[in-house]
């Protein structure tokens, strides 16, 4: 084997340019897959993180229907214990309940309808990351508290600062009139307009109050330690409901399924690509190792004439492209590695970029991180296809007779 | 000229020399083709359709709004003119597809639920001739005139409210005193939208009719005029500003929605890029075949420097035979990327990604466009970028000393 | 009139650590229509001093003349007009151009110095018919014989009327029969035509033909005879 290995090699270095060509083109197609998974992967994962991490949380626990449909009356009783009850057992601070409607928010000058979501002060910051954006005042001090925030831009529509009073206008559970007057103690600051400009939160008792829901939420939210652990958790709560079976327990991906599917989206989109990277790499290493195949011709007559059999010298082809297709899996790593590298610190960014980022709660400049998937999935497939390109010089080597082949010039 | 019909036969012939070689090669070239027209068609298409959309639920190419509507698309910032002088004012001037609608935020309430709206009150002949979202009925009727006392709202937005035609439901609003300004009205008409969101988010009732709702005589939130192309609308801007008070605020499309108006530049980007990267990958088995067959013809090259033909003439077979290399690829390729969009015009459905493609404003069904542009680019870069590939290696054989190259072995 | 005219040639060539001396203050001088055979072993100067006159490669030092101009410090683009157009070139094997047929690599230096169309149809065929291959103008040197090879090249290197015929070992991979049909067909066209010929060669019976016989050893002339041709 060590001859065969030494042969293979030195075979490769006959034509030096032509051989690097080869390589050159495993090398940048290598890199370019590596830089663009590496691009893509990490920012799928912010995406997910961020949008999950701002409100939907990993798991949440909803009356049937609720997720379609949100109508006030679909309620998930007795929320609170409910939420204590998942919090001893799990060991997990990360859950709290929630509750929502739409209702009219009256300044002394304007209105606007918005969201309001009625939120449990104490966990809510461990599963949301508005509470955090609060950049002036503060978050409600306790479930009762007939307080408001509301986010940057509503507040500057509504034209209300701290301290201000706003009214609350909506129909309750029962769907008959609801009415309350909050103080606006907190302003968040978000960044996504949209947010900012279309969202409330008051403390969860004074909701309950308000909007008659008599102990019973709409959502309790639960955030797990990571994306990959949602499944494990999502049969411990499964095991913890009500057996009578009032609730259901949907993932993110029900709740969000835009998300799941505009990152599939992407990926086929993007699998395309790469596709046809890899198919012109084939191509390349094809012509390569027939060029090669063919100019021994003569050689191999000789060396078939002593001896050997195609099949060996099939195998010394295809243990020449492993050669050289490792030599541009290795390369094109490390260059891709490297490029990432590079954007890793200085970050990643085009024009257009922030308008586009901003619809999917990605950054406007991304730091791309290389790890070991991304590093080796790409070269990994272009190698595979090179290999595969070079049966059809080997097989050939089959059909070849000695004598003919001599007389080959 | 006689001598460049030689230089062109030797170029041709010596091509089909080593025919698998050639054949592979343009085989490779066409798929490059191929995919990059393929692949740019599809994008195109979902971004063109997005941005015709886009402008649909605008609407328009061109708005006029009052400069602090867009933060705060409240009753109080209205355009400083009535809508009896704009309709003067546009016709006049042969603007003759606009709509001058009340544009503001309202909750809507059935007997069973409420919802935030956005409330448009047109009339619907305008509405028609700008194509705004809205005007596709599917039940019921559309409003018939801008004082109609009906209302028309989305199918989407009919089911959450357990609504339907013929039944009534209350808008309730702001007026310029911010007074609650609410009326009853009669669903007269439901629509259908590309985008589902757009079905729950608006709801429309004839101008009058609101107008008087809010108490805001002739006034409108907006004017939104259409042109014909919206690669093109610096004429119809200037146009518009010229006619419209300045303390009014005129924009165009690529400005109101900073996310539509940026696609555009970032899929021109992606194109070319797109091209290059496949060209790129193309672009190393090119020259490797190219040297390869100079590599193989070194005595002849040399004969005919010894029989006293010039380098350059040398240099130009090589270039020829690139050039025709890539004619043929190129042709191939077009007619491949024709062939295989023609059967898809009728779109692709990904409506499995449905919500995915929300995200990102696109619709669940793809309709992949050919863009003339695009396929010129495509074919020009290529050609130009292989004819400089391959300036290399006929440049070192038109270095070709006769001697050594007679005498190489 | 002076077809050839070398003066005190020099040319030393450097392999692998040692000095060769190709060519070592060379004087030569052949009249016009003359029949010269160059005869060495393997590395006596032949090639070397064939490729000097033929404006193949360039002296260290010294003189060329052909037909009264002198050559030997023209620039390169100067040299390949002269091969152009005062040369022909016959060399052992590699003569033709594969993807041309006979009739197109005998027309090529024509084509090359702009001769037009017909004119160079007519030339073309009557030299194919002169070097008695009539029939297989169409064909492609894969499809012909060694023998039938050298004939284009003859064709070819004699069609565009050149003052100067230079062959090198022009009979090496040609049966004996074919050589000597080769070698009449050269005797015919200088008698024909009055154009010089030089032929190196180490062929006993190539140097048979010739009415004048000059012998190199490492570089040098050591022997320079006028014979009875064959």
């Amino acid at each position: 084997m060590n001859i065969t290995l030494r042969l293979a090699w030195r075979n490769l270095w006959r034509h030096p340019r032509r051989t690097w060509l080869t390589i050159g083109a495993m090398v940048f197609s290598n890199a370019l897959l590596v830089f663009m998974i590496s691009l893509q992967l990490g920012m799928y994962e912010l995406m997910i993180e961020n949008t999950l991490q701002a409100f939907t949380g990993h798991l949440q626990i909803q009356a049937p229907g609720y997720k379609d449909d949100q109508k006030m009356r679909q309620v998930v009783p007795d929320a609170e214990p409910l939420a204590e009850k998942l919090r001893r057992n799990l060991g997990l601070e990360t859950i709290t309940v929630r509750s929502a409607t739409f209702a009219l928010l009256s300044s002394e000058d304007r209105s606007y309808g918005v969201q309001v979501f009625g939120v449990d002060p104490r966990y809510e910051s461990k599963v949301s990351s508005i509470p955090g954006l609060v950049k002036e005042g503060r978050f409600p001090a306790g479930r009762d508290a007939q307080e408001i925030v509301v986010g940057k831009v509503l507040a500057r529509n509504l034209q209300v600062s701290l301290g201000d009073e706003l009214t609350l206008l909506g129909s309750g559970r029962d769907g008959s009139f609801a009415a309350a007057i909050a103080t606006v103690v907190g302003i968040f600051d978000s960044g996504v307009t949209d947010l900012d400009r279309s969202i409330a939160e008051i403390p969860i008792g004074f909701f309950d109050d308000v909007f008659f829901m008599e102990g019973a939420a709409h959502a309790v939210v639960i955030v797990t330690p990571g994306l990959s652990t949602i499944d494990e958790y999502r049969l411990a709560v499964d095991a913890l409901l009500p057996a009578a079976g009032d609730v259901v327990l949907h993932d993110w991906d029900a709740l969000q399924p835009g998300l799941k599917q505009a990152i599939q989206a992407d990926l086929g989109s993007a699998f395309f690509m790469y596709a046809v990277l890899v198919v012109l790499v084939a191509f390349s290493v094809m012509n390569t190792q027939l060029m090669s195949v063919l100019e021994r011709t003569h050689e191999f007559g000789i060396i078939m004439a002593l001896g050997l059999t195609p099949g060996r010298l099939g195998r010394l082809v295809i243990l020449e492209t492993s050669l050289m297709g490792l030599t541009g899996l290795f390369l094109g790593a490390v260059l891709g590695g490297l490029i990432t590298l590079w954007f890793t610190y200085n970050g990643f960014s085009y024009p257009g970029m922030d308008q586009m980022a901003a619809n999917f709660n990605l950054p406007s400049r991304f730091y791309p991180q290389a790890t070991l998937l991304t590093l080796f999935l790409g070269p990994a497939v272009v190698f595979a296809g090179s290999i595969i390109s070079a049966l059809y010089p080997a097989l050939r080597l089959h059909w070849l007779r000695p004598v003919e082949a001599m007389r080959a010039l | 000229m006689q001598y460049l019909h030689l230089i062109m036969t030797l170029a041709w012939r010596n091509l089909w020399r080593n025919h698998r070689r050639t054949i592979i090669m343009i085989a490779a070239i066409s798929v490059g083709a191929w995919a990059m027209i393929f692949m740019t068609s599809l994008m195109r298409g979902m971004v063109n359709e997005m941005i015709r959309d886009g402008i649909r639920a605008l609407p328009g190419h061109v708005q006029v709004h009052h400069p602090a509507y867009r933060d705060d698309p409240s009753v109080s910032n209205l355009v400083s003119m009535t809508s009896t002088e704009i309709d003067a004012l546009l016709s006049g001037a042969g603007i003759d597809r606009f709509t001058a609608r009340v544009r503001v935020p309202a909750i809507v309430s059935s007997e069973r639920e409420s919802r935030g709206v956005t409330l448009i009150g047109a009339d619907p002949a305008q509405e028609v001739s700008v194509s705004a979202v809205g005007t596709k009925i599917v039940a019921g009727r559309n409003l018939e005139g801008p004082a109609d006392g009906g209302i028309v709202i989305g199918r989407e937005l009919a089911e959450k409210l357990e609504t339907e035609v013929g039944k009534r439901i209350v808008l309730m609003s702001q007026d310029p005193e911010n007074e609650v300004a609410d009326r009853g009205y009669r669903v007269v008409g439901l629509f259908e939208a590309t985008l589902p969101t757009q079905e729950e988010a608006f709801v429309f009732a004839g101008r009058k009719t609101v107008q008087d709702m809010l108490q805001i005589d002739d006034r409108v939130s907006e004017v939104a005029i259409a042109g014909d192309n919206y690669r093109a609308v610096d004429g119809l801007l200037a146009a518009v500003r010229d006619l419209m008070n300045d303390e009014d605020e005129v924009l165009p499309w690529t400005e109101l929605d900073a996310y539509l108006g940026a696609m555009l530049g970032v899929m021109d980007g992606f194109v070319l890029v797109w091209v290059i990267v496949i060209f790129l990958a193309l672009s190393f088995g090119l020259v490797n075949t190219l040297v390869m067959a100079v590599f193989e013809r070194v005595r002849e090259i040399g004969l005919m420097l010894a029989l006293g033909m010039r380098p350059s003439s040398i240099l130009g077979q090589i270039v020829i035979e690139s050039v025709l290399l890539l004619v043929l690829g190129l042709a191939i390729g077009n007619a491949l990327a024709f062939a295989s969009v023609v059967p898809l015009r009728g779109g692709i459905d990904i409506s499995a990604v449905a919500e995915g493609m929300e995200m990102f404003g696109a619709a669940s069904v793809l309709y992949p466009e050919i863009e003339t542009g695009d396929v010129i680019l495509a074919n020009i870069v290529v050609l130009t970028l292989g004819i400089l590939a391959s300036l290399s290696p006929a440049w070192r054989a038109s270095r070709y000393e006769p001697v050594e190259a007679i005498t190489k072995v | 009139m002076t077809a050839v005219r070398c003066v005190d040639l020099c040319k030393t060539y450097r392999q692998g650590d040692q000095d060769i001396k190709a060519l070592d203050h060379v004087d030569l001088e052949i009249g016009r229509g003359g029949f010269v055979c160059l005869s060495a072993p393997s590395g006596g100067g032949k090639t070397t001093l064939l490729n000097a006159i033929g404006g193949l490669d360039i002296p260290d030092s010294g003189e060329i003349w052909i037909a009264g101009q002198r050559i030997d410090r023209l620039s390169k683009g100067d040299l390949a007009a002269l091969r152009l157009r005062e040369i022909g070139f016959v060399f052992q094997a590699y003569n033709l151009i594969p993807v041309l047929t006979a009739r197109e690599n005998v027309e090529f230096v024509m084509q090359v110095q702009g001769v037009a169309a017909s004119e160079r149809r007519e030339k073309s065929q009557a030299m194919l018919e002169e070097v008695g291959l009539r029939g297989l103008e169409e064909r492609r040197p894969a499809e012909m014989s060694g023998g039938q090879q050298q004939r284009v090249a003859v064709a070819r290197a004699i069609v565009s009327r050149p003052a100067l015929v230079l062959a090198d070992e022009p009979t090496a991979n040609l049966d004996s029969k074919t050589s000597d049909e080769l070698m009449e067909l050269f005797v015919e066209l200088n008698q024909h035509h009055n154009t010089t010929f030089i032929i190196a060669t180490h062929d006993q019976r190539v140097m048979a033909y010739a009415n004048r016989l000059v012998k190199m050893l490492d570089g040098r002339i050591v022997d320079d005879i006028q014979q009875q041709a064959a």
